[in-house]
């Protein structure tokens, strides 16, 4: 009995997106002291290994001629760099906007890979981001433009009866943002990652059907590898509308429009 | 303990973060003035096929 209701018992979809304790240390110092690497901790170690070391490998030592690597690396550079050029208008800000690209884009590959953890499914890291990327767009703005950061929240040629309205609605959609940027990410792998589950554990039962089965179930295994690429796909394409994202949030405090 | 969730949180934010900072540093630092560097050569070489 026991055994059958093991067997009938299927993972939670959601189960994937937990954050574990891998390693504790704790200890009853200076209050209480707890240090713990999660598996997230270890996913942002490879992450970052995993983007250096590509780095270094398509370094190509500055020879003339590229190397496949480099020819990949130079491409996201040269796209990367035309973007910041046109957006912002400063090259200062590449660094940034680069390492936030890999991040983001490595970070979501990597969760691509089977029985892996993808780091941006974790809200907290996402919406931590897109929050911490606003104050900081939010505190340049002051910088440069001191009090007249404020004009960026009423629209040029407001009557002077509607500005309290229009304050409002502005710094609402302005602190929207914030959440919108995270919450983009957040929810396209989310829900992505969950479909791939659902989906593939469907087919698992479906292939240990029997052979007629097995065979029949060959046409709905195409779609969800399909369904992987496109996964692949949004990788991508997050990864670049996060960054785009944040150039423009970038140049509006800025230029205040 | 629900109570301990915002260290959970801090936990996960402080090592995404430091990968961030550390990637930003390795880039600006050691990997993006290469890629600057190999587009200035090339420049430089195409400036010196065109004159000879």
């Amino acid at each position: 009995m026991l055994l059958n209701n093991t067997n009938l018992f299927i993972n939670s979809p959601l189960e994937q997106f937990e954050v574990t304790n891998l390693l504790s240390f704790n200890a009853p110092l200076f209050g209480y002291i707890s240090f713990t690497i999660t598996n997230l901790a270890l996913y942002t170690a490879i992450i970052f290994s995993v983007i250096v070391g590509l780095h270094f490998l398509g370094n190509n030592d500055t020879k003339l001629l590229p190397s496949k690597w480099s020819i990949l690396f130079e491409s996201f550079f040269a796209s990367i760099n035309s973007m910041v050029r046109e957006q912002i208008g400063r090259e200062i800000y590449l660094p940034f906007i680069y390492s936030l690209f890999f991040f983001i884009l490595v970070s979501n590959l990597v969760g691509n890979i089977p029985y892996s953890f993808t780091i941006t499914t974790s809200v907290i890291v996402s919406i931590g981001l897109s929050f911490t990327i606003l104050i900081g767009v939010t505190i340049l703005g002051l910088y440069i433009h001191k009090i007249h950061f404020f004009s960026f929240f009423i629209p040029a040629g407001t009557p002077l009866a509607l500005v309290p309205l229009l304050v409002l609605i502005e710094l609402i959609s302005y602190l929207a943002r914030a959440f919108s940027l995270g919450i983009r990410l957040f929810a396209n792998v989310v829900a992505g990652h969950t479909l791939l589950k659902i989906l593939s554990t469907f087919l698992f039962k479906m292939f240990s059907g029997g052979l007629i089965i097995f065979i029949l179930t060959l046409l709905p295994f195409a779609l969800f590898l399909a369904i992987t690429g496109l996964e692949l796909a949004v990788s991508f394409i997050q990864a670049y509308v996060f960054v785009l994202l944040v150039c423009s949030y970038i140049k509006d405090a800025i230029e205040l429009h | 303990m629900p109570q301990l969730i915002p260290f959970y949180f801090v936990n996960q934010l402080s090592f995404a973060f430091l990968t961030l900072i550390a990637l930003v540093y390795i880039f600006s630092k050691y990997i993006l003035p290469l890629f600057t560097f190999q587009q200035v050569i090339r420049l430089y070489i195409t400036k010196l096929s065109n004159k000879s």
